[in-house]
């Protein structure tokens, strides 16, 4: 039964950082996305059309920021994916990512 | 004396040649089922929503797949040792099985690899998105117990990690799915949330983007994951038939061999599999899609750096459905989840079966004849299904096709692809 114990101790860990990282950046893609087009005064639009609103600067930079950090999140799985392969891997333990040899 | 002894060894090494050549040929064969197998984990959504044409989408894939290849220089050698025990830790051959040039061990080997292809044909020219590792961790088993009995089979580990034919293979194809659906669902979920009321313009060219980069990850992903493990078949083989003795590296010629044959595999994609899990499932919009494929690549990579064994298949799969859950109003088409599930409970048995019946095959003809007969079955088996595969064809013009709507392929109503007759 060893293996199950193994398992589920696995299965928890894979879990959490899934919802972080597979659930969490998606979502703060589409909080970009919602302040982008706050950002552009059309977020109330409905099917008639659009109607013309005041542009509002900090929703766009707000959108960009996040989709910025969603491409740090990516970069920093593919660096993941890259560095495993070269005998290195990446350490958050002083909370910056810093990439250390296996 | 000596020039007779001499001769006898090189007729022998001759025979072994044959055998290994036939292994090589059959384990670039697997790679290459394994990657239009796969195309639809990675690409599947992307294709029923539109975000990447049916033709960029598996080109993109093998493309990244390939670069993916190469990125995996961990030495994969020791690949057969979570099922089997036809290696010891460092990844050298089993010194009992070294004699006569190792061909018990290649027999072993070609068997196995033979049962892996043969079921992944089957699923895919069933449309079921059924995993490859299983399909290759199958046929090693089923060739090993015929080969050298239940003692052969790395069942249950030592005890020390995760390992074995239950730790590797059957637990997580339980335990990742689920895991996978949950992200896909509660992602979904929230962005639905998040998104409703927001104009279409924004909503439709954001996700779009947001389909393909994670699309992306998923087949990165799979190439280091997938190719790697027949570069370490194909090297066990060296090994073992005495044409490679470093157990610390990968021939170049394997890796590059193994690498292209993955891509190709990818970009000719498997278009019956990609249809399952683009519009059989659940009916995918963007949102939804980006959810999948980041709870995917999320999962994926999070397992393998803890170490977590798990098939690429199973969680694109599960978080598909998690996706289909998560969507106010979307429903899930059941009976081909269904169906689907059925084909993983089967898929380990199925191809031990035939890795079993190639072993027996190979033994009892014997030699370079046995093995030579093993490739032929294979070789007619594939022959029947690429034919089967041509009535109710389903390629990159109707993979879009409506799922529901669609006519029975020609092929009889018992096919679970129904794809308009072109």
């Amino acid at each position: 039964m060893h293996n199950l114990g193994f398992a589920l101790d696995g299965a928890w860990q894979v879990l959490l950082a899934g919802l972080a990282l597979g659930a969490g950046l998606p979502i703060l893609f589409a909080l970009g996305i919602r302040s982008l087009a706050w950002g552009a005064g059309s977020v109330a639009v409905d099917e008639t059309g659009v109607t013309a609103g005041a542009r509002r600067p900090a929703g766009t930079a707000l959108g960009y920021t996040l989709f910025a950090v969603v491409i740090i999140g990516v970069l920093l799985g593919l660096t993941f994916i890259v560095a495993s392969g070269f005998g290195y891997k990446l350490d958050f333990s002083n909370v910056v990512p810093t990439l250390v040899a296996k | 004396m000596a020039a007779a002894r001499q001769l006898g060894h090189d007729h022998r090494v001759t025979e072994t040649s044959v055998i290994l050549a036939l292994v090589v040929i059959t384990a670039l064969a697997f790679d290459f089922t394994n990657g239009f197998h796969d195309t639809a984990n990675a690409m599947a959504t992307s294709i029923a929503t539109k975000a990447l044409r049916p033709k960029t989408a598996v080109a993109l894939s093998g493309v990244l797949n390939l670069v993916g290849a190469f990125l995996s220089v961990e030495v994969a050698l020791t690949v057969t040792n979570a099922v089997v025990k036809i290696q010891d830790k460092s990844g050298a051959p089993k010194a009992e099985l070294l004699a006569d040039g190792g061909s018990a061990l290649l027999l072993i080997i070609l068997a196995g690899l033979v049962g892996g292809i043969v079921w992944n044909l089957l699923t895919w020219l069933l449309g079921l998105p059924s995993s490859s590792s299983h399909a290759l961790f199958g046929g090693l088993v089923g060739a090993t117990l015929a080969g050298l009995g239940v003692a052969g089979v790395n069942w249950n580990g030592d005890g020390s990690k995760l390992d074995g034919v239950v730790g590797k293979v059957l637990l997580p194809a339980v335990i990742s799915p689920v895991i996978a659906g949950a992200v896909a669902a509660v992602g979904t979920w929230v962005i639905f949330k998040i998104t409703t009321g927001v104009a279409a313009r924004f909503t439709e060219q954001g996700f779009r983007w947001g389909q393909i980069g994670s699309a992306s990850l998923v087949s990165l992903a799979h190439g280091t994951n997938d190719a790697q493990k027949t570069m370490g078949v194909i090297t066990l083989a060296l090994i073992a038939s005495g044409h490679w003795g470093d157990t610390e590296n990968i021939p170049l010629w394997v890796k590059v061999s193994a690498a292209v044959a993955i891509a190709l595999g990818t970009y000719l994609g498997g278009w019956r599999i990609i249809r399952t899990l683009g519009k059989g499932i659940t009916d995918i919009n963007p949102p939804q899609g980006t959810a999948a494929q980041s709870g995917a690549a999320a999962v994926i990579l999070a397992s393998s750096h803890l170490g977590f064994a798990l098939s690429t298949t199973h969680v694109a799969t599960g978080s598909v459905i998690g996706s289909g859950l998560g969507r106010p109003g979307a429903k899930v088409r059941w009976a081909v989840a269904g169906r689907m599930v059925l084909a993983w409970l089967i898929t380990l048995p199925a191809a031990g079966l035939v890795g079993a019946a190639m072993w027996y095959i190979g033994d009892t003809v014997g030699g370079t004849a046995g093995a030579l007969v093993v490739f032929t079955l294979l070789v007619l088996a594939s022959g029947a299904m690429y034919l089967k595969s041509r009535t109710g064809k389903v390629d990159h013009e109707n993979v879009n096709d409506d799922w529901d709507g669609a006519a029975p392929a020609a092929a009889g109503s018992s096919t679970p692809v129904p794809a308009a007759a072109h």
